[in-house]
């Protein structure tokens, strides 16, 4: 028999821990806010330390003798993969997107994305787009470059694989935009630390899915290499290697999508591109001109997803033989040099395709004619949730009541350790000078996250019972999930300009794709046998719905849950670029001016955040997770 | 089917020394237990080691066919990997023509497997993402012979196991039976002196076993190797071998011929094995036939010394007469007649 663990709370405990509130909130209701006793305790070493740097740049031989030359590198290694790109005809770039798709996915599959890399070129973003495929091609070789090696050595030296782990997984749970600090820091701005921070956000699936690859060789095929006397280094690049493909293939594709997410949003470090491409014309007002751009990262991602999807196809057996492959090749080299000779390169011109106006127009339409809609929804997002739960938090509950809540919660639902770990990253977060933007920021997270699952969970629920809106959802949910977060903000600024909503609803939509997602998956796992003895009993759809479904589903709801704040919390910092996200804006102020001390502590209060509530719904998923028997 | 390469005898000796192997966390106390003659089942619970191979010593001469038969977790592969060096022995020491394996360094080691040994294993080990040929050849690339000698070998080799033109196919491609195919030519091409098989052909349905074992009784009859074989089937092992040893919680049982084991078991547990065993497949004429004093008989029929009593049924019980066997050379070995038999059939 399964049988959910009782633990129901003790009321005297419930009652003791708001007494004690109540008293907190007595003794300290005139005080002021957080002491944030260390305010310049470790922004000010860091200001020191940039302030250092920029002079040392031309002297310390750190950077003369390794950052600059790295940069200088990376920097020409750039310049010449774009410029080849804008050498060669540029039909060569869609002409080999469909001949590696094609290759193992078919000659119909592969016009799909070389066609929608036209689209581009067709909108008048044919030089900006190579520049972001530049930087993409450069970050993925690095991250690749990188990778590997790391996993090769992980999966053959257990010890260091246990060391990278824990690093890889923080690495996952810090939103992107943080590494820009540090990249920052050791490269100035542009698109070196761009790229450098795009090799780091990107670097996990690679480095784990070929530590997996690697492992999952089967031993017998390790061992026969080993028989016939070969070398590790033989064994290695002739046996394991080559098995693990398909598996780092996929890691690779995966590293891929991050990259591009990152690479528009590198736009904050000085990067060019789509992304301040997108940026610039949003606060110009030129939304149609913002829409395409849009569509043209979309496009992007969509092809960079199929030709990930076709890398990580590595059955041999199943592919065209050299011989095809080698006239390819040859069709292609013919192409370029046709192309060069007769001086056809650039995109035609003519074809450019004028559907700014259009848009434009349609846009100013759509926003006049809704204004009653969007004008309510902003007031009861703004009026009568976030300005008044804001002022509670941070104007009317003393902070030490927040902090015992916090702490007492914390014990309460994970036990000691979470109550400690809880306690201190508030602290940590107080005494740095970030309590009450911290708080600000929570708030538009939590409005964010009720709105997300208020959407999420009923669609999955629907879904999950109903195949048929699950087939239909699907690929619609799949192309959602690879468009780069920053894209989300476009409809969020057209329908709400700037401020705390657009952030808002821009983390809504990113949000709410994996909470429709892992929600249907609990409900569909929810064994047959369980809603059929309670038929038998005669339960409604209804009562089927509520006691026997959705209890039985509530473990991986709430892990789906987990994943929502996660990824709104991932969004704090694109809601700063429109002016929302309190600690997401001073973090887009603190890089835009090179603020490095205030830039940490903020990237600080934001990991501190994503992590109390990632461990807390994480136990809340644990608690709800039935136990067999006693 | 006789391709000098493949006749060009060259065939070792193989000798293993007190070999235990113990796999857990305190071997050495384990190991310590296992040599004063503690059960397998008590070392286990007591430090939670396991005593896969115990005090194991053989020797194996050119050109034999040496057996190990057990039942699962008796330690075979354990054994065999031991002897090919594949995981380090606990104690004990495992020698090829006198060269002590156990005590060679990495690069002695990986030259012996180079020149000297190779193996089929029962999954088969092949690289699925190299085509067959390049499986064959992998032997020779890593030693570093050159793509077109190490092809044109892999091509004579494909030709000898059967599998002319499937060279370009990937593994995956072929049967089951064809598969160990590669696994047997990627095991050859390298021309061992020593070749291990960890039941290779377990995996294979009955008939293509058969077939696979006549294949290879047809290969060792032209190359005579020594060979290692590890199964779990005594008919198999009867077919094959020159001797079996009879493994049993990581010991042997005992070791000999088929006819030395099912006429003077030394276990209970190896008389179990020999019992479902019908004797006119293991005992020959030559076992059964008895001494004629009266000089040569004037038997009109003739067999052969080494043919099995099964393969020559129908001849005795057609006639009346005794059957005179004679030896390789003509030599006059005794008389079997048909109450020889029926006893053999009926009997103990
Ligand atoms: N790497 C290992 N680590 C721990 N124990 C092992 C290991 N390999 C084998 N053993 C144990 O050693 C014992 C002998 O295993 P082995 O694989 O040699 O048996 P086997 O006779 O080949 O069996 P089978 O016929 O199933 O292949 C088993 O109890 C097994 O669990
Ligand atoms: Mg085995």
């Amino acid at each position: 028999m399964i049988e959910r663990v009782s633990r129901a709370p003790k009321w005297g405990i419930w009652a003791l821990c708001v007494a004690v509130a109540v008293g907190l909130q007595v003794a300290f209701a005139s005080s002021e806010s957080f002491p944030a006793g260390l305010d310049h305790t470790f922004s000010d070493p860091i200001d020191d330390f940039g302030r250092w740097q920029q002079s040392a740049r031309r002297t310390n031989v750190l950077f003369t003798g390794f950052f600059t030359p790295l940069s200088d590198m990376v920097g020409w290694a750039l310049d010449t993969v774009e410029s080849v790109l804008l050498w060669v005809p540029w039909y060569v770039l869609p002409a080999a997107i469909f001949v590696v798709v094609a290759r193992t996915k078919g000659w119909v599959v592969g016009l799909i994305p070389a066609a929608v890399m036209v689209y581009p070129g067709l909108v008048g973003l044919w030089e900006v787009t190579i520049d972001t495929f530049a930087l993409m091609i450069i970050s993925v070789s690095i991250a690749v470059a990188l990778g590997v090696p790391l996993g090769v050595w992980g999966a053959l030296n257990t010890r260091v694989e246990k060391s990278i782990r824990p690093v890889l997984d923080a690495m996952q749970t810090v939103p992107a935009p943080v590494y820009f600090l540090p990249m920052l820091m050791l490269f100035g701005i542009g698109r070196v630390p761009a790229t450098f921070a795009t090799v780091i956000y990107a670097l996990p699936p690679v480095v784990r899915l070929t530590t997996l690859g690697i492992r999952e060789v089967p031993p017998a095929a390790v061992e026969a290499s080993e028989m016939f006397g070969a070398t590790k280094r033989q064994t290695m690049t002739r046996v394991q290697l080559p098995m693990a493909l398909p598996t780092i293939m996929t890691g690779v594709s995966q590293t891929i999508m991050m990259a591009l997410g990152i690479v528009v949003l590198a736009t904050l470090l000085g990067a060019g591109g789509l992304g301040q491409e997108i940026m610039e014309t949003l606060s110009q007002r030129r939304t149609g001109r913002g829409f395409a751009t849009g569509l043209a990262v979309v496009a992007i991602a969509i092809v960079l997803d199929r030709l990930g999807r076709a890398l990580a196809v590595t059955d041999r057996s199943k592919l065209p033989g050299r011989k095809v492959m080698a006239g390819a090749a040859v069709a292609i080299v013919g192409l370029t040099v046709f192309g060069l000779a007769s001086g056809i390169t650039e995109f035609p011109e003519v074809w450019s395709v004028k559907i700014f106006d259009p848009i434009d127009n349609g846009v100013v339409w759509i926003r006049d004619n809704l204004r009653w809609l969007t004008r309510g929804f902003n007031d009861l997002v703004v009026a009568d949730f976030y300005v008044p739960v804001r002022d509670l938090l941070t104007e009317t509950i003393a902070w030490p009541v927040l902090l015992w809540i916090g702490t007492f919660v914390g014990w309460r639902i994970g036990g000691v350790r979470l109550a400690v770990f809880s306690l201190s990253m508030m602290v940590a977060v107080g005494l740095i000078g970030m309590w009450n933007q911290s708080l600000d920021t929570l708030t538009q997270v939590v409005a964010a996250v009720i709105l997300s699952v208020a959407i999420a969970v009923p669609v999955g629920v629907w879904a999950g019972r109903n195949p048929r809106v699950e087939a239909f959802l699907g690929p619609i949910l799949d192309a959602l999930q690879t468009i780069p977060s920053l894209v989300y903000i476009i409809p969020a600024v057209i329908f709400f300009t700037v401020g705390v909503v657009p952030g808002i609803v821009a983390s809504v939509l990113y949000a709410i794709v994996p909470g429709i997602r892992i929600t249907a998956l609990g409900i569909r796992e929810v064994p047959a046998e369980s809603i059929e003895a309670a038929q038998l009993f005669g339960a409604t759809r209804r009562q089927t719905m509520l006691g026997v479904r959705l209890p039985l589903a509530a473990p991986t709801i709430m892990a789906g849950i987990n994943q929502v704040i996660m990824m709104v919390l991932a969004m704090v910092i694109i809601s700063g670029l429109v002016g929302g996200g309190a600690l997401g804006f001073a973090a887009v102020s603190a890089v835009k001016r090179s603020d490095l001390g205030i830039g940490f502590e903020v990237g600080f209060a934001i990991v501190a955040i994503a992590m109390i509530l990632d461990r807390t719904t994480a136990a809340v998923a644990d608690r709800l997770r039935p136990v067999a028997g006693h | 089917m006789s391709d000098p390469q493949l006749t060009s005898v060259n065939a070792a000796s193989l000798a293993g020394d007190n070999i235990f192997k113990v796999f857990g966390p305190k071997p050495a106390r384990a190991l310590e237990m296992a040599v004063a003659g503690v059960s397998r089942d008590d070392i286990l619970r007591e430090t939670g080691n396991t005593v896969a191979v115990r005090d194991v010593s053989f020797d194996v001469v050119p050109g034999e066919t040496f057996v190990v038969m057990g039942l699962s977790g008796s330690g075979k592969s354990t054994l065999i990997r031991c002897i090919a060096q594949l995981v380090e022995l606990t104690q004990g020491s495992v020698s090829l023509n006198g060269r002590d394996l156990t005590a060679m360094s990495e690069k002695e080691l990986r030259d012996v497997r180079r020149n000297n040994m190779s193996m089929v294993f029962q999954h088969f080990g092949l690289f699925p993402h190299r085509r067959v040929i390049d499986n064959v050849a992998y032997g020779l690339e890593v030693q570093g012979i050159d793509r077109a000698a190490r092809h044109k070998r892999a091509l004579e080799i494909l030709d000898i196991v059967g599998l002319g033109g499937w060279g370009d196919h990937y593994p995956q491609e072929l049967s089951g039976g064809m598969q160990q195919r590669v696994g047997l030519g990627r095991a050859l091409a390298v021309e061992p002196d020593v070749l291990f098989f960890d039941e290779p052909f377990s995996a294979l349905d009955p008939l293509i076993r058969r077939d696979m074992q006549n294949e290879l009784l047809r290969l060792q009859a032209d190359m005579g190797r020594t060979i290692v074989f590890i199964t779990h089937d005594f008919d198999e092992a009867i077919k094959l071998g020159d001797r079996i040893a009879i493994m049993k919680d990581g010991e042997f049982d005992q070791v000999g011929t088929a006819h030395e084991l099912l006429s003077n078991p030394a276990t209970d547990y190896v008389r179990e094995f020999t019992e479902d065993v019908s004797r006119t497949k293991v005992l020959t004429a030559g076992h059964v036939a008895r001494a004629e004093k009266s000089g040569d008989p004037m038997a009109t029929i003739i067999v052969g010394a080494e043919q099995p009593i099964d393969t020559i049924l129908g001849t005795l019980l057609s006639t009346d007469e005794p059957v005179a066997v004679r030896g390789t050379n003509g030599e006059l070995i005794g008389v079997v007649d048909r109450s020889a038999v029926i006893e053999l059939v009926g009997g103990t």
